[in-house]
C-alpha cells in the first residue's frame, strides 16, 4: 500500500542514489540516509547550542566593517550593519528551526486528532469536522496567518500560533484519508476480536499502519514552514527587527544581494541545507516504518 | 478456571434471529438458529456461501455493530447478547478465541508477530517476559521451526501455513473455552490445511477447549469434528454426529453437499443437484464459490 508512494516520491532519484546496491533495494540506511540524519541532527544540535558557540556578539553594529566579504576574521562576512553573519546564523537557528518545529508539531497533533476523529467518528462528526477543515484550505495560509499574528501582537510567538492554527487543517485531511484506509482492515477486526480497548485499537493498530505518509509530509513541510515564518518576519508580524532569523535575515539583505552576496548565500544555505536533510530524514523515516521495505520484498 | 460450572454445555445458542437493516427495511440472514456446543467438543457449522453461518458463529462475540440480534446466546450462565459492551470485551480473546480466515489480513503488518501472539496476555496483565516465555513455548508447539527467532520477525516473513499457525496461537494464547475458526483453511493449499486442522485438533484436546469450525468444505469435516450442524438459507435443517450425518443424511439437502464434495472419479461437468429437497431461491448458488 505505501509502498507505491515510494515510486511517487520527489526524492526518487536521490533514493536511488542512497548508497546503491543493497542497501537501497532493501530499505536499509545507506550513505544518504546517515548524511540526512546526520546533517539534520547537527542543526537540532546547533539551535540547541549555537548561540554558546557564536564568536561574536548578533547585534553588535560595527558600521566601519559593513559588508565585508567572507574573511579569516569574519568567516560568512558582515551585513549592512557590520554584524558578523556567522554570529547572527548560529543564534538565528535556533530560533527558526523551534519555530519551524513548533508549528509543524502543533499542527500535527491537531491534524492527527481531528482527522482520526473524523474517520472513527460517526457521519455527522466527519462532515462538522471536514467542513471546519475546507474553510481552512480555502484560505491561503499566510494571509490568514498574517491576520491572526497582527490581531495578536506582532511577534514570533504569534506567528508560531497563528501559523499552526492554519496549517492543521491539511494534515487533518490526510490523516482522514489514511485512517479510512486501514479501519476496516481484518486485522483491526481482529484485533477488537480480542478484546483490545478502543483507546488502543487506534493508537496501536490503526495509526501506526497510518501515519508513514503523514511523517513525510511533515519533513517536506518543514521547508515550506520555514520559508513563511520567514516571510512574516519579512512583513513585520514575525521575528522583530534586531533578532537573528535566517529568514528574516533574508528579507533584511534584500538590498545588498547583487553587491554583497554573503548576506544573503549563508542565510539561504542555511534555509535550504536544513529543508533537504529534513526531507531525506523523511523519506528514510518513511522505509523505517514500513517493514515491508525495511527487511525486503513480501515473499 | 476449573470451578466454574459443572454444567457440559458450554455455549447455547437459542432462536438466534439475525437482520441487518436495508434501505428497503430489515433483510433477515439468520432465522431462528439454535445450536449447542459442549465443553471440548468439535462442532463443524456447514453451509454454503450466504447460508448465515458466519453471521450465526459472529453473533457470538456480537462482531457485527450493525446487525440486529434476538434470541439468546447463552456461554455457561451468561446471554451475551445482554452483556454491555464491556463486558462483550472482555470475553473476548479470553473465553472465546476468533480465527480468521486470511492469515495475512487478520496480522497487523507493522507489529512483530510476538507482539501480536503475547498482545492477548499483556492486555490481562502478564508480564512481558512471562508473556514472551508463553507465546515462543506455543508457537513451538504449533510447530513453527525456530519459533523464538521468528518471534521478532513481521508477517509478511512468514508463509501462508506459519502465518495461520500464528493466528492460531493469537487466538488460543489466553486459553479461551471456545474457539471459533471461521474458514481457517480456505486460504491454505491442501497439505497445509490438513496440517492445521490436525495441530487445531490437538490444541482443542489438550487444553479442552471447544471448536465451532465453520466451513463449506464437507471434505475437512469428517477428520476434525464429533458433529455437524447444516445451515442453509439463515436456517438450521440438520445436526447430528458426524458418522450419522456422512452414513446417512436426513436432509436432501444435505444429501446434496456430501455429493458435492469434488471426488477424482467424478465427471468434471457434474453440477450440486439440489436433490428432491427444495429448489434454492438464488439460482447455481451451490456453485459460486468452487
Amino acid at each position: 500500500m505505501t509502498a507505491t508512494t515510494s515510486t511517487r516520491s520527489p526524492l526518487k532519484a536521490l533514493s536511488v542514489l542512497r548508497a546503491g546496491g543493497r542497501a537501497a533495494r532493501h530499505g536499509g540506511t545507506g550513505i544518504v540516509d546517515r548524511a540526512a540524519v546526520g546533517v539534520a541532527g547537527c542543526m537540532v544540535l546547533l539551535a540547541l547550542v549555537g548561540p554558546y558557540l557564536a564568536p561574536m556578539s548578533p547585534y553588535a553594529v560595527d558600521l566601519g566593517a559593513a559588508l565585508q566579504p567572507p574573511s579569516a576574521e569574519h568567516w560568512f562576512g558582515t551585513d549592512v550593519n557590520g554584524r558578523d553573519i556567522l554570529s547572527r546564523l548560529l543564534v538565528g537557528g535556533r530560533t527558526t528551526l523551534l519555530a519551524t518545529v513548533a508549528v509543524i508539531a502543533a499542527a500535527m497533533v491537531v491534524g492527527t486528532l481531528v482527522g482520526t476523529a473524523a474517520a472513527l467518528g460517526r457521519r455527522v462528526v466527519d462532515e462538522i469536522l471536514m467542513r471546519i477543515c475546507d474553510i481552512g484550505l480555502s484560505m491561503p495560509a499566510i494571509i490568514v496567518a498574517l491576520g491572526l499574528a497582527a490581531a495578536m501582537g506582532p511577534s514570533l510567538q504569534s506567528a508560531v500560533i497563528a501559523l499552526a492554527a492554519t496549517w492543521w487543517p491539511g494534515y487533518a485531511r490526510l490523516v482522514r484519508t489514511l485512517v479510512r484506509e486501514v479501519r476496516d482492515a481484518e486485522f483491526v477486526e481482529s484485533a477488537r476480536m480480542l478484546g483490545v480497548s478502543p483507546a488502543r485499537l487506534v493508537f496501536r493498530h490503526v495509526l501506526p499502519n497510518s501515519l508513514s505518509p503523514l511523517y513525510v509530509q511533515t519533513t517536506l513541510d518543514v521547508s515550506a514552514v520555514m520559508l513563511v515564518i520567514s516571510g512574516l518576519s519579512f512583513v513585520g508580524v514575525g521575528a522583530q527587527v534586531p533578532s537573528a532569523e535566517w529568514g528574516a535575515m533574508i528579507a533584511a539583505s534584500r538590498d545588498t544581494a547583487i553587491t554583497a552576496w554573503w548576506t544573503v548565500f549563508f542565510p539561504g544555505a542555511a534555509i535550504a541545507v536544513t529543508a533537504i536533510a529534513f526531507n531525506l530524514v523523511g523519506d528514510w523515516l518513511r522505509v523505517r516504518t514500513d517493514p515491508t521495505l525495511k527487511t525486503g520484498g513480501r515473499p | 478456571m476449573s470451578d466454574r460450572s459443572t454444567d457440559r454445555t458450554l455455549l447455547s445458542i437459542q432462536d438466534l434471529r439475525v437482520s441487518y437493516p436495508t434501505p428497503e427495511g430489515p433483510c433477515a440472514v439468520v432465522k431462528g438458529v439454535s445450536l449447542e456446543i459442549a465443553r471440548g467438543e468439535r462442532l463443524a457449522l456447514v453451509g454454503e456461501s450466504g447460508s448465515g453461518k458466519s453471521v450465526t458463529a459472529r453473533s457470538v462475540l456480537r462482531l457485527d455493530s450493525e446487525a440486529r440480534l434476538q434470541g439468546a446466546v447463552r456461554l455457561g450462565d451468561q446471554n451475551v447478547l445482554e452483556m454491555t459492551s464491556g463486558q462483550v470485551r472482555r470475553l473476548r480473546g479470553a473465553r472465546v478465541g476468533l480465527v480468521f480466515q486470511d492469515p495475512l489480513a487478520a496480522l497487523n503488518p507493522v507489529k512483530t508477530v510476538g507482539w501480536q501472539i503475547t498482545q492477548p496476555l499483556r492486555l490481562r496483565g502478564v508480564g512481558r517476559r512471562e508473556a514472551r516465555n508463553q507465546g515462543v513455548e506455543l508457537l513451538e508447539r504449533l510447530g513453527v521451526a525456530d519459533a523464538a527467532r521468528r518471534f521478532d520477525d513481521y508477517p509478511h516473513q512468514f508463509s501462508g501455513g506459519m502465518r495461520q499457525r500464528v493466528v492460531i496461537a493469537i487466538a488460543v494464547i489466553a486459553d479461551p473455552e471456545l474457539l471459533i475458526a471461521d474458514e481457517p483453511t480456505t486460504a491454505l493449499d491442501v497439505r497445509v490445511q490438513a496440517r492445521v486442522l490436525e495441530l487445531l485438533s490437538e490444541l482443542a484436546q489438550e487444553r479442552d477447549m471447544a471448536v465451532l469450525l465453520i466451513t463449506h468444505d464437507l471434505g475437512i469435516v469428517a477428520g476434525f469434528a464429533e458433529r455437524v450442524a447444516v445451515m442453509r438459507e439463515g436456517e438450521l435443517i440438520e445436526a447430528g454426529d458426524v458418522d450419522r450425518i456422512y452414513r446417512s443424511p436426513a436432509h436432501p439437502y444435505t444429501r446434496a453437499l456430501l455429493d458435492a464434495v469434488p471426488r477424482i472419479d467424478d465427471s468434471p461437468g457434474r453440477r450440486l443437484s439440489g436433490g428432491s429437497g427444495p429448489a434454492p431461491r438464488r439460482s447455481a448458488a451451490g456453485k459460486e464459490e468452487q
